[in-house]
């Protein structure tokens, strides 16, 4: 199967499907993803569904004003042209969960060098605190280290607070 | 200039309300109300808003007239500024709770054009599921993603339109809206048979 081969190479076979059911691919493609989706009973499936999608997409009632409402739509629009209560354009600015779809390989970035810098600070605080004893720097209490070979606990209580934290490190090859 | 039907067209309207004529612009919202109130409601799914920001656009279109530069039409400027008015309009309902979509609400245009025969009470029911199904489908979709999915697959925007529209690149117009299908045809997978 050359042809099926060519589209998953090219890592867009979902994309390409997807375009194709909508006629959106230039002819060159289009006829591409044609063949394959002749010999490919998969594929024609994911085509056929995308087709039914669109159509009920298509389907969907279009709404219309109620009388009532198309009456009192334009002396609203000059009460609030009259008002000068034009809203103040603002950017539209993408939220996080679009930035993270559109950009998914940043945002695995993202979350990695996170966690890294997570594990980076814990590490550099417990050093510190092994070192300087209690109380640590910046006023936290060690209030105790346990050590073992399989789990070590960390109990500390951060300054200005009543609370205790507790950190349990485990070996999880045990 | 008047239209072939002795209307003035859009451009002239706009030329006029932009030095001030209230009866032209007032021309220009009767004629394209409707349509900017069922772009609006297709983004945010709920009539109150979208009467809303249907107002509004018109509102910010009026103190923007002057900066119609007549590139585009007067319907592709709109739905620039509806679009970006309804997911402005999304982003603030989203950090409270969604309005759940009121289906009774809707009132159809074309019901019977593209849908089941109303006499057939089964159809009728399944085809209402799907809706219902779809509906909500499209409300779990990021705001960015569901404007574009409604420019194409309901309004018939070309890419290019839909990324003057949105302000945004035609790549990630496509991949928006490859999500967006994607998604939605997941939602409604078990239901595709119906559809045939």
């Amino acid at each position: 199967m050359r042809a099926v081969h060519w589209l998953h190479t090219l890592g867009g076979l979902g994309r390409r499907l997807a375009a194709y059911a909508a006629g959106e691919l230039a002819p060159a493609d289009r006829d591409r993803v044609a063949s394959v989706v002749r010999v490919c009973p998969a594929c024609r499936r994911t085509v056929e569904a995308y087709r039914r999608t669109s159509a009920a997409l298509r389907g969907l009632p279009r709404v219309a004003l109620t009388a009532d409402e198309a009456a009192a739509f334009l002396p609203e629009v000059n009460r609030r042209i009259d008002q000068g209560r034009a809203v103040t354009p603002r950017p539209v600015r993408a939220g996080l969960r679009e930035v993270m779809w559109d950009h998914p390989r940043l945002s695995l970035a993202s979350a990695f060098t996170a966690i890294l810098l997570l594990i980076g600070l814990t590490l550099s605080q417990v050093q510190m605190w092994g070192l300087s004893g209690t109380p640590g720097r910046n006023g936290v209490d060690i209030i105790s280290v346990d050590v073992d070979e399989d789990v070590s606990v960390l109990v500390f209580q951060p300054p200005g607070t009543s609370l205790k934290v507790i950190w349990v490190f485990e070996d999880s090859s045990t | 200039m008047p239209g072939p039907e002795g209307r003035a067209d859009d451009r002239t309207l706009v030329e006029q309300a932009a030095r001030g004529d209230r009866e032209a612009f007032g021309a220009l919202v009767q004629r394209h109300q409707d349509r900017i109130f069922n772009l609006a409601y297709q983004v945010v799914r709920n009539r109150e808003d979208a009467l809303d920001v249907a107002q509004e656009a018109f509102v910010k279109a009026f103190a923007s007239l002057s900066r119609f530069k007549g590139e585009a039409s007067f319907t592709t400027w709109m739905h620039r500024i509806v679009v970006n008015l309804a997911i402005d309009c999304l982003r603030r309902r989203r950090r409270g709770e969604p309005a759940a979509y009121d289906d009774r609400l809707a009132i159809p245009e074309d019901a019977g054009q593209n849908l089941a025969a109303p006499d057939d009470p089964e159809t009728a029911l399944e085809t209402q599921q799907v809706r219902t199904l779809l509906s909500r489908g499209i409300e779990t979709l990021p705001p960015a993603h569901r404007a574009v999915l409604v420019l194409r697959e309901i309004e018939g925007l070309s890419y290019e339109e839909i990324a003057r529209a949105v302000g945004c690149n035609l790549g990630t117009v496509m991949s928006r809206l490859f999500y967006a299908r994607r998604k939605l045809q997941k939602v409604l997978q078990p239901n595709l048979d119906d559809l045939r």
